[in-house]
């Protein structure tokens, strides 16, 4: 067997143990058999080992063999030669990807160790298990993507756990709502990101990140694009890449997102699905540096993000938002490193980051016993004025305190300038509706709403 | 809009007298507020303390609306229980029989008596739904085709044949042939109707299937026209309306989702504690102020808010009193002052965490950093409302284009509100799962008169749902009532565990009355049985301030309800004062930098530079994680560097006359040491007959990432550990000065005994001793022996506790069980480190020799009484109640109502919590301040009333209650079931209402084992009384 059939079997089981993980825990459960959460600890361990023993062969493979980009095809599932089209399913390993899969099977092997005590005797045991499969497999998915197709998949099965998991104690109202929320703007976010493609294939005719985005390994590669196509396809990516990081203006989801389990917010919006917005960047930076224009966009975006975050933190006075804005803020450096044009740092960056903001995001339940060990340690009450505060005027100061405190006012604004009135305009749509099918019908416009009370009398 | 700028004053005449109902609303609705402080001090009290001046079920009727919360377990679950066999048909029939008492027989039209009819209601599951899932039901279910599944087969098929001669008679006579007194009423027509199809011929051919289904539509159909003639229920009894109701069930949005996000954001801001950067800016101004400054300050508004910008911009330059705007801003919403009380009692309670916490940071929290100030809830309450009227201006403007008068809103929503149908269709199906129950054939109903309807109605309206969970209530706790008394009775019979006092035991050990160390308490006997052991309110009678070597402040280590006077300080031993020194500067570099790493990793450049470095945070991650027993020891080796040096002292003799926090004052004077010496071992009964060792041992808990730690530390040290008690008291029972004085007063310590203070970590079951340096040489060989004996016993106690962790193997040794407990304690993910009080159901107020032996299943607070002790007027019981019933029956009913309904008196799941404001968790980031104990720590909790067993006689009992009016309160309204063991015989009598009965157990056999290991092994589920026979040793006394 060569190496490199090796280091595709490798490759290819990266994918297949998350897949084959979450076939094992969701098939059961569709076919209404309950799994002891002894059998489901068995089989994520298998998955998270066998996925990262093979990640790291993989990654040795290539320091040994000096092959720093491998790709792993998995075939043409469309293929129309004659229009300039296909679909592949290919994985790549290269300097980006392979670290950034270590990392989420690291992560999330710790996290499933975790959750395994944390959610004993939980109800929703398998639940959580099965939306951490899927989220592992779109994770690790989407990091490994050869071509855009195959990263919508992984990106696509990320935002629906990520939305599943928010809304994991669904009988009560406020994490059902907050998950549909997180879900709309993930859905904008998709929809840049299918444009995106879309507009990507009639430019190139492939969705491979070795065309699109340059003949080349990356770091390097150069890109096939004039600066103008670049910043249009770009522009796309970076919406897709804001809603899904929780960059400015879609932020408010991000503290909204904290409704779950401890661990799967700990795993999500401290560590990778936060991250994975800043990692499309970089995956394609060649488009992003195509175009000046288009990196003064992502950096501009960046440093927003980041310092808005930075404030709006300070204010928080629950832990989670706390943390939550204090990722953003990271993320956010993270994007301006990478529209100014740095590989490395912004992968070291996310990397050190995502380990930091989990083991953050676990301990957040010990706040209560750190603080009074540190009033121990001190000697006495522990407060700490930010001494800058002083130096800011008075009521500079608290246009800014309210600023923070309302999160930059991104949901007030996104909900009456933008959801309101497209929520006015379809309630219009339907009382016209309305009206004109009881024109049509020749009966009362308000039959429609009094029918279904009809039933009731019957029976009673 | 004409209304927003109407917040003027109104008549000064007027207005004396509406301020002073005002205020007493607000006082009243206040009460209701649940009263848990900051969750870094966990104090147990009785959830619905509030109620607690009327009769338990009275009280629970009352709460259930007001607090929208279920008293009681489901009826599912009962049915469960009774299918189980943990309630007996025997208990629901007894209960049922006291409950009624002369009206059992009271005949329900046709069909039997009362009692019949209740009984019958209590086996069935009754299923009750709301029209639209009852239609559901109707239309998708096997409801109308099959009989239910508990109908037994024989009544099924009696039901049908009879049901099958009836029609055939019916169309023989033909349909309208009214015969046999078949009345013309809206129920004989609907059979005639429903039979009209089929002629008799038909009939013939019909399976049995098809009869069944005939049955049950015939059924069905006749209970249906039978409920129209039922008197209409009582409207439930409605609870003021707040807008917010009245709008959510018109438009279906919900004016406090729009109102709380703001509120809880704010409220959290302004009481936090700390744990933000940038604190709430001009939070000294005071709730409202800062509020108004806030809503007044340039920014973007919501569109809902925009008017009360304008409006909080002159409210802040008039600086107008929160009673005022309160006053206003109800009749600008047309709430007469007459229904004020019950206006802001709902609206105070539809944020009632929050609003909890905010009268407690006013009026119970002078040592938080920051508490609020007088008059905060009176703000809370007027921004909430002005909040409210904001809300619900916006709404009912945007949904339903009304923009008129806000007084008279309310009216035009109700016009608006949606009919409720179908009350009919759902009283006729609980008359039709009745009737399948019971065996009514459709003959008897039709049988049946308009006035027997109506009675039956009228009937079913006096035992709906909560009457009956009531009753059933009452089974479940007289099973184990039952259990419990007879196992004493016949345990105690023949007086053959009161041993005779001839020689001194080998040690003594006297530890917490909590249920948690009645297992250690019991192993330690079997592992010696030369041993004794007792149990006293874990504080042992030192009430004090006290701080810690390695502390910042002092807290108070003793029952809520004492306010120390005295002040001890821990000081490093003269010997090691540079040490400690060195190492506290050390201790405080180091907490004040990784505080700094922290704060700055959640920063703009710091967090930069954290993360570039945060790989490093991978190694704790993962290593803490997988492997947290290791990793703890790790981290232990390393603080021991700078943890503070091991020899410590007390400052506990006082020089100067009064107590108080100064350098001079601290301690006590000789004269209060004996005293407290005293009254802790006359409370006990150990007067005489000292061992040469007696252990003291204080309690708490250790566990990690846990926000309600402290809520399973000692309950007699007010949510702290009781060591430093153990360890005062212990030295004070050493002091020569003290024994003498003691010896004065009748109680001779020998010179050779010696005292040993210690503390038992319930969590990892480790036992610390303290100054054990100061032991005198001859006592060494007794201390080994001591040792061995609490080790082995600390391995015994891990091994029945681990029988309750799922987690555990059951096959696991002593040994594995005890690194189980410790590998808990010390594991990040761990949401249940140890059961804490879950499982409580029994107290104990008597001599150990009564209880011996009686293997008790960490349900039972031990506290040791002696009655030939104790004098005539039962001093020392009047002043061991005094204390033991409250805390005790605190502790029970606050696990009793977090367990009923976790969601609502408890605080839920703890897997979403997030801790806010350095004060309390929430749901997710923004849910109200949840209070009560979590899910994960009552999940085993056996929901019942503790019963208190009193050696002492009923009369005696009988005179305390009549001098302790608190203690009167609560053994009298039920909240608290108490029954006394008579001190010579095994009579037993159990308080029945105002008086006691005798108690006459059945006589059954107690089963027996030879250790409790014996009798808990390979069961994880609550265990029966057991007399656990450990071979007699002679000598052990009390």
């Amino acid at each position: 067997m060569s190496t490199d059939s090796v280091m595709s079997a490798c490759g290819v089981l990266t994918v297949a143990s998350p897949a084959a993980m979450l076939v094992a825990l969701a098939a059961p459960a569709l076919a209404m058999r309950s799994l002891s959460e002894h059998a489901i600890m068995r089989c994520v361990k298998m998955g998270v080992i066998v996925g990262l023993c093979s990640t790291l062969a993989l990654a040795a493979l290539m320091i040994v063999t000096h092959s720093p980009h491998v790709t792993v095809d998995l075939g043409k599932w469309v293929d129309l030669p004659e229009d300039g089209f296909h679909f592949t399913f290919k994985l790549i390993f290269d300097q980006l990807s392979t670290p950034f899969v270590v990392l989420t099977y690291l992560l999330c092997g710790t996290i499933s160790a975790f959750a395994s005590s944390y959610l004993h005797r939980e109800p929703g045991f398998l639940r959580f298990f099965v939306c951490y499969a899927l989220f592992l497999l779109g994770m690790v998915l989407a990091v490994a993507a050869g071509t855009i197709e195959s990263l919508f998949t992984g990106w696509e099965l990320v935002g629906l756990s990520s939305a599943l998991l928010v809304g994991f104690f669904h009988d009560r109202a406020d994490p059902v709502r907050n998950a549909l929320r997180v879900w709309i703007v993930y859905r904008i976010a998709d929809a840049a990101f299918l444009v995106a493609e879309v507009v990507l294939h009639h430019l190139t005719g492939a969705g491979d990140f070795d065309r699109m985005v340059g003949f080349g390994v990356w770091p390097g590669g150069t890109v096939d694009l004039t600066p103008g196509q670049a910043l249009f396809a770009g522009s796309l990516l970076l919406v897709a890449a804001a809603g899904k990081s929780a960059l400015v203006p879609f932020s408010g989801w991000l503290p909204r997102a904290m409704e779950g389990p401890t661990p799967s917010s700990a795993i999500f919006y401290g560590a990778l699905s936060v991250h994975l917005g800043a990692f499309l960047l970089l995956r394609v930076s060649p488009v992003v540096q195509a175009s000046l224009l288009l990196q003064v966009i992502v950096v501009t975006l960046g440093i927003t993000t980041a310092i808005y975050a930075a404030l709006t933190s300070r204010v928080q006075s629950d832990i989670k938002s706390s943390l939550a804005f204090a990722s953003l803020s990271q993320v956010g450096i993270i994007v301006a490193e990478i529209g100014l044009g740095f590989h490395y740092l912004p992968l070291v960056h996310m990397i050190g980051h995502a380990c930091l903001r989990t083991l953050q995001l676990l301990r957040a339940p010990s706040l209560l016993a750190d603080y009074r060990q540190l009033e121990n340690a001190f000697g006495g009450r522990y407060s700490q004025a930010a001494s800058w505060s002083k130096l800011v005027p008075e009521s500079l100061r608290g246009v800014a305190y309210r600023w923070a405190f309302e999160r930059g006012y991104l949901d007030t604004f996104l909900y009456d300038w933008i959801a309101r009135p497209t929520l006015k305009f379809f309630r219009w749509q339907q009382r016209r509706e309305d009206k004109w099918t009881a024109w049509l019908t020749g009966t009362t416009s308000n039959s429609a709403t009094t029918a279904s009370g009809g039933v009731t009398d019957e029976i009673a | 809009m004409a209304t927003t700028s109407t917040l003027a004053p109104q008549p000064a005449a007027r207005m004396g007298s509406v301020d002073h109902l005002l205020r007493e609303a607000i006082e009243h609705a206040a009460h209701l507020l649940p009263s848990q402080g900051p969750l870094s001090v966990f104090v147990h009290h009785n959830t619905l303390h509030a109620f607690e001046h009327l009769p338990f079920a009275e009280a629970m009727r009352q709460a259930r609306p007001l607090l929208g919360c279920e008293p009681y377990l489901s009826e599912q679950r009962y049915h469960a229980e009774l299918a189980a066999g943990r309630i007996l048909l025997e208990d629901i029939v007894q209960v049922l029989h006291e409950d009624l008492g002369d009206r059992a027989d009271h005949l329900v039209g046709l069909l039997g008596t009362r009692y019949a009819l209740r009984l019958a209601m209590l086996q069935t599951t009754l299923e009750s739904a709301p029209p639209a899932e009852l239609r559901w039901v109707l239309a998708e279910t096997d409801a109308l085709g099959k009989f239910r599944s508990d109908v037994s087969a024989e009544q099924r098929q009696r039901m049908i044949t009879a049901t099958r001669r009836w029609v055939m008679r019916f169309l023989q006579l033909g349909v309208g042939g009214a015969g046999e007194g078949q009345g013309t009423g809206p129920v004989a027509s609907a059979a005639r109707e429903l039979l009209r199809h089929w002629s008799a011929a038909e009939l013939e051919e019909w399976e049995d299937s098809d009869w069944e289904q005939l049955t049950l539509e015939l059924l069905w159909k006749l209970c249906c026209a039978g409920a129209t003639l039922t008197p209409p229920p009582q409207a439930a009894p409605t609870r003021s309306e707040r807008h917010r109701e009245l709008l959510l069930a018109v438009t279906g949005r919900d004016s406090d989702e729009l109102v709380h996000d703001l509120l809880i954001r704010f409220s959290a801001a302004f009481l936090d504690q700390g744990l933000a950067t940038w604190g709430l800016e001009h939070r000294d101004e005071g709730f409202l102020a800062s509020f108004l400054r806030l809503c007044s300050t340039p920014g973007l508004t919501p569109t809902w808010l925009r008017p009360f910008k304008r409006d909080a911009r002159r409210l802040r330059r008039e600086t107008v009193d929160p009673l005022t705007i309160l006053q206003s801003t109800l009749a600008q919403l047309g709430v007469e002052p007459d229904a004020y009380e019950n206006y802001l009692t709902a609206t105070l309670l539809a944020l009632r965490g929050w609003a909890g916490m905010v009268q407690q940071m006013e009026t119970n929290a002078e040592w938080t950093a920051r508490p609020a100030p007088a008059g905060t809830l009176h703000e809370f309450l007027a921004v909430r409302l002005l909040l409210d009227r904001y809300a619900i201006e916006a709404i009912a403007g945007d949904e339903l284009g009304d923009y008129g008068d806000l007084a008279s809103l309310r009216e035009r929503l109700g016009r608006r509100t949606p009919r409720t149908n179908g009350v009919a269709a759902q009283r006729g199906f609980l008359l039709f799962q009745l009737a399948q129950a019971l065996g009514w054939t459709p003959e008897d109903l039709t049988r049946l008169d308009p006035d027997s309807w109506r009675r039956l109605g009228a009937e079913l309206d006096l035992f709906p749902t909560l009457e009956r969970r009531r009753v059933l209530h009452l089974a479940y706790e007289r099973r184990y009532r039952e259990q419990a008394l007879d196992a004493l009775a016949m345990f105690t019979r023949g007086g053959t565990t009161l041993r005779g006092a001839d020689t001194a035991p080998l040690f003594q050990v006297v530890c917490c009355i909590d249920e948690r160390e009645e297992s250690f308490r019991r192993h330690l006997e079997e592992v010696e049985p030369r041993c004794e052991t007792f149990g006293i309110a874990g504080f042992f009678g030192v009430a004090m301030y006290y701080r810690g070597i390695d502390e910042a402040f002092a807290a108070p280590l003793c029952p809520i309800v004492v306010k120390p006077a005295h002040y001890v300080l821990e000081q490093p031993a003269p010997a090691v004062v540079e040490t400690h020194q060195r190492r506290s500067a050390t201790r405080k570099l180091l907490g004040v930098s990784a505080r700094q790493v922290h704060r700055s990793s959640r920063s703009l450049v710091g967090g930069a530079l954290t993360a570039l470095f945060g790989l490093l945070a991978s190694a704790p991650l993962v290593f803490r994680i997988l492997l947290p027993h290791t990793s703890a020891k790790i981290r232990r080796r390393f603080a021991q560097v700078v943890a503070p040096p091991a020899h410590t002292e007390l400052t506990l003799e006082r020089v100067s006359p009064d107590p108080g926090p100064d350098a001079e004052q601290l301690g006590y004077s000789v004269a209060e040491m004996a005293n407290i010496v005293e009254g802790s071992l006359r409370n006990m009964g150990l007067i005489m007959n000292f061992a040469p060792l007696v252990l003291v041992c204080g309690h708490g808990s250790s566990s990690l990432n846990n926000p309600h730690a402290s809520a399973y530390d000692c309950g007699a040290c007010g949510g702290g550990r009781g060591g430093p008690n153990a360890r005062a008291f212990a030295e004070m029972a050493n002091d020569p000065r003290v024994r003498t004085i003691l010896a004065e007063r009748g109680i001779t310590i020998p010179v050779e005994v010696w005292f040993i203070g210690s503390l038992h970590n319930t969590c990892s079951d480790g036992v610390e001793y303290y100054d054990l340096d100061r032991l005198p040489e001859p006592l060494r060989p007794q201390l080994e022996a001591l040792r061995s004996a609490v080790d082995e016993a600390r391995r015994c106690n891990a091994h029945e506790r681990c029988r309750r962790f799922v987690s555990a193997p059951l096959t696991q040794t002593a040994v594995e069980a005890l690194r189980h407990v410790e590998a808990r304690s010390e594991d990040l993910a761990q949401l249940r480190p140890e059961c804490g009080h879950a499982t409580n159901a029994l107290c104990m107020v008597g001599r150990r020799s009564r209880t011996r032996g009686l293997f008790l299943d960490r349900r039972t607070f031990l506290t040791s009484y002696d009655p030939t002790t104790d004098d005539e007027e039962t001093t020392i019981l009047a002043r061991i109640l005094g204390a033991v019933i409250p805390v005790c029956g605190g502790i029970n009913l606050e696990y009793y109502f977090s367990y009923v309904d976790s969601p609502t008196l408890g605080c839920g799941t703890k897997l979403p919590h997030n801790i806010t404001s350095l004060l309390g968790v929430m749901n997710g980031a923004a849910s109200d301040l949840r209070t009560g104990l979590p899910w994960q720590m009552v999940e085993i909790h056996e929901p019942v009333r503790i019963l208190f067993v009193i050696e002492s006689t009923p009369e005696k009992f009988q005179r305390i209650l009549d001098r302790n009016e608190a203690l009167k309160i609560l053994v009298d309204n039920q909240w608290v079931q108490v029954a006394t063991l008579d001190p010579h015989s095994d009579r037993i009598d159990l308080r029945c209402g105002d008086h006691f009965e005798p108690y006459t157990p059945p006589g059954v056999a107690l089963p027996e084992a030879p250790s409790s290991a014996a009798w808990y092994s390979g069961w994880r589920d609550h265990l029966r009384f057991a007399k656990i026979t450990v071979p007699p040793v002679a000598g052990a006394s009390e």
